[in-house]
């Protein structure tokens, strides 16, 4: 058996690499601890705060928490039983007394329409009932509601802690108050729509800039630097001007009185009583969306094609290839890369894009972001929004993974 | 968890704008003519009397944004200008400061108290009366020179009166005209609506956009219908009657209103909870919501005050309308609440809205996106 190395402190020499090596990541990780914190703190707490809205229910439960007990027990086969309904009084009284009845009525109507006006004209009524009497009677005949089973049901699932219901929602379907998961009406089916025109212009967008964006970038990896610089100027100068400013400009573009249809008028292509429609609809959302997102897919390109020496097509033409076969099988798998990096990069932006669409996209070119911010701003049903924003995160968080499984994330490069 | 929640708002309000030191009131309104002539009419005035800064911000409905502030503790709003519906829920939510309403707002220079002074009832306790407006449709008088529309179910006419038409993009107000276009009376609408669901109205409006000669485009801010018109990406658009008129009148836009099934509808104030400057915004809210500050916005668009004595002060004084372009004008004709206007009107249930809230906008949602 040889000797341990030593070191001229006489240490192991194993164990004096691996201090000195733990102490090096210990200040490469002081190095970052800044970073990562401000992405804790800033991005994931708050993310994660946000997502657990789509199932709590806890303030309901809190608010009615004697009768989210009692009403647990009750099977929901007929009207509820006096225990149900005298708990559900008193804690409706203490709420009157303390101006909370508002928040249920508003958080029971997302379960069942109607609830808003039923709790109000109860809670109005509330003082006039005879604690010694039949509470349910007395339900009953402040409204003729009370009578239908699926309020009390509605009472019942909305006192609940924690449901996944917001998620059924996201996906058209919907809980009935027997338990069974169905479709819901045909009418109201919306967001499954959305989802698929939201891919379908998230992937069409993609190949647009693709299309557009590739000879652009090989005409700046190609042309000598001053020109370059020229054209580079070209491609960032929309960059650096405000989203609403150019989604607005497409706008006036784009309009059947816009620029565009005055001009196609005025040479003849099209007749004035027959105008183009260029906007409120999917053309609008993708023409804007594409000049919109064209600089994330031209940057990424540019810097990859910039490192492909162009001696290599040289060298295949030169053994005899066509330039379109040089092209195919040489320079086009080198810039794999680029394409990747770009193709991701713009997927991800356009799959959540939101003001062009609800600018220029009219009723038909609306995409699940909008949904979502409707939810946040208009129906203040931020459960269901946080929802659908979980369930858009999971999808680009799958096309990443799917993405890393096919092409490998360290094929990607940004320049 | 919860601490860190704490730490995070707390982060948050001094992130936030914490300019306020000399006084300010921060006030969230509609933009456009409608803004204008609340600040020409109430907030310049109060400013120059009181010393305060009054800052006027546009939205366009809904209180997502001030229940997010709320929520994170970084609030910035301090009285905003809503739909009845939303005073309704807002008030349930907790976001807005209940009012004791004589104590809390002057009585009208009349002398009456001033909850008999405003004309109609608050729908809820945190709500004060602003305008009485309405939600009509005007037309191109360009488009029609020969065969004008004059009445609701002619808006719903596309054989008759080709063209584009513009609707609102949420189902309030459209739901209401395509019922009376389709022959039911304006009184029994929301009845109808609570009886037998919206599908009817649905139907006539799918009728209407899916007609090749008319189709239909959408509006969300106050200020687009009229642009929408001048500009021919429409023919007829639903609106509000200030609007319209702003265009009219003050910028001469070849326009013209129908009155014939106008939904007459309340707009009102509410004081935010917690609001950065709350005291302030009470005091300059009693002087916005007073007899003269009512009136005072009338002088610029023809909307009509809510309390009884500004349209006293309205009607001694006429031509009380003052026109950058047109000089004064008469505006009492031109008010939703003139007889001549009030021939078929519906008057908006706010009730309604809140308690259907889910379903309708569901339903509208959905038909829209699959139009």
């Amino acid at each position: 058996m040889s000797e341990a190395i030593r070191t001229s402190d006489g240490e192991l020499l194993s164990v004096k690499l691996k201090k000195v090596e733990s102490r090096r990541r210990a200040t490469a990780f002081l190095l970052v601890t800044p970073l990562l914190l401000f992405i804790l703190i800033a991005y994931i707490f708050p993310i994660f705060q946000m997502l657990i809205r789509s199932v709590d229910n806890t303030e309901m439960n809190q608010l009615l928490s004697k009768t989210a007990i009692v009403i647990e027990k009750w099977d929901g086969k007929e009207l509820p039983p006096e225990e149900v309904t005298s708990t559900f009084y008193y804690e409706l009284k203490d709420l009157i007394a303390n101006k909370k009845h508002g928040k249920i009525a508003t958080r029971l109507n997302y379960e069942k329409g109607g609830f808003t006006s039923l709790i109000k004209k109860t809670a109005r009524k509330l003082d006039k009932f005879d604690e010694n009497g039949n509470f349910l009677d007395q339900f009953m005949d402040v409204h003729k509601r009370w009578a239908d089973i699926e309020y009390w049901l509605a009472l019942k699932r909305g006192t609940q802690a924690f449901h996944g219901r917001k998620y059924l929602t996201t996906f058209d379907y919907e809980q009935k108050f027997d338990g069974s998961i169905e479709k819901i009406p045909e009418k109201k089916r919306i967001n499954v729509t959305l989802w698929l025109r939201t891919i379908f212009v998230a992937v069409g967008v993609t190949l647009c800039c693709f299309i557009l964006a590739y000879p652009i970038a090989h005409l700046l990896a190609a042309l000598p630097t001053r020109y370059a610089n020229l054209l580079m100027i070209c491609v960032l100068l929309p960059f650096w001007t405000s989203l609403l400013v150019r989604t607005s400009s497409w706008m006036v573009l784009l309009q059947t009185q816009g620029v565009l249809n005055d001009i196609l008028v005025s040479i003849g292509i099209v007749a004035d009583d027959n105008r183009l429609e260029l906007m409120y609809n999917m053309t609008g959302t993708f023409i804007a969306m594409t000049q919109i997102l064209l600089p994330f897919m031209v940057l990424p390109l540019y810097s990859v094609m910039k490192t492909i020496q162009p001696s290599l097509m040289r060298a295949a033409v030169s053994m005899g290839s066509t330039p379109f076969n040089a092209f195919r099988k040489i320079y086009f798998p080198l810039t794999y890369p680029g394409i990747s990096a770009g193709s991701i990069l713009v997927f991800v932006l356009a799959i959540g894009y939101y003001i062009t669409p609800a600018l220029v996209g009219g009723s038909k070119g609306v995409l699940i972001s909008n949904r979502i911010a409707y939810h946040m701003q208009k129906s203040l049903d931020w459960g269901l929004a946080t929802a659908m924003a979980g369930v858009l995160l999971i999808a680009v968080l799958v096309v990443y993974w799917l993405y890393n499984r096919i092409v490998g994330i360290d094929n990607m490069r940004l320049g | 968890m919860l601490k860190l929640t704490k730490i995070i708002s707390l982060a948050a309000v001094f992130l936030a704008p914490s300019l306020a030191t000399a006084a300010e009131v921060n006030v969230v309104s509609w933009g456009g003519a409608y803004t204008e002539s609340q600040k020409l009419g109430y907030g310049d005035p109060y400013a120059e009397k009181s010393g305060v800064a009054v800052n006027w911000i546009d939205y366009s409905g809904g209180l997502g944004e001030v229940k997010a502030q709320v929520e994170s503790g970084a609030i910035t709003w301090d009285i905003i200008d809503v739909y009845a519906r939303d005073t309704i829920i807002g008030c349930d939510e907790g976001l807005f400061v209940e009012f004791d309403f004589d104590n809390d707002f002057p009585a009208g220079v009349n002398g009456m108290p001033a909850s008999e002074d405003f004309f109609a009832p608050m729908p809820s306790k945190c709500a004060v009366g602003n305008i009485l407006y309405s939600w009509n449709y005007a037309y191109n008088t360009d488009v029609y020179q020969w065969n004008a529309p004059s009445t609701i179910a002619d808006f719903f006419d596309a054989d008759k009166y080709k063209g584009v038409r513009s609707l609102y993009a949420n189902a309030m107000s459209n739901l209401e005209i395509a019922l009376v276009a389709d022959g039911v009376a304006a009184a029994d609408v929301y009845d109808y609506m609570e009886e037998n669901g919206i599908d009817r109205a649905l139907d006539k409006i799918t009728e209407l956009c899916e007609h090749p000669d008319g189709g239909c485009i959408f509006w969300s801010a106050g200020a687009q219908p009229p642009e929408q018109l001048v500009s021919g990406e429409a023919t007829m658009a639903t609106g509000w009657n200030g609007r319209h008129f702003n265009a009219i009148v003050n910028e001469g836009s070849p326009m013209k209103m129908v009155w014939d099934g106008q939904i007459l509808d309340y707009e009102y104030f509410v004081l935010v909870k917690g609001g950065p400057n709350q005291e302030e915004a009470m005091k300059a809210l009693q002087y916005f919501t007073s007899s003269e500050g009512l009136a005072g916005s009338a002088k610029h668009i023809a909307y009509a005050p809510f309390r009884i004595s500004s349209l006293d002060i309205i009607n001694a004084d006429e031509p009380w309308f003052n026109s950058p372009t047109a000089g004064a004008v008469r505006i009492m004709p031109h008010m939703p609440t003139a007889p001549a206007n009030t021939k078929n009107y519906i008057l908006m249930n706010p009730e309604f809205y809140a308690d259907n809230n889910t379903e309708i906008n569901d339903a509208w949602e959905a038909w829209k996106a699959n139009l």
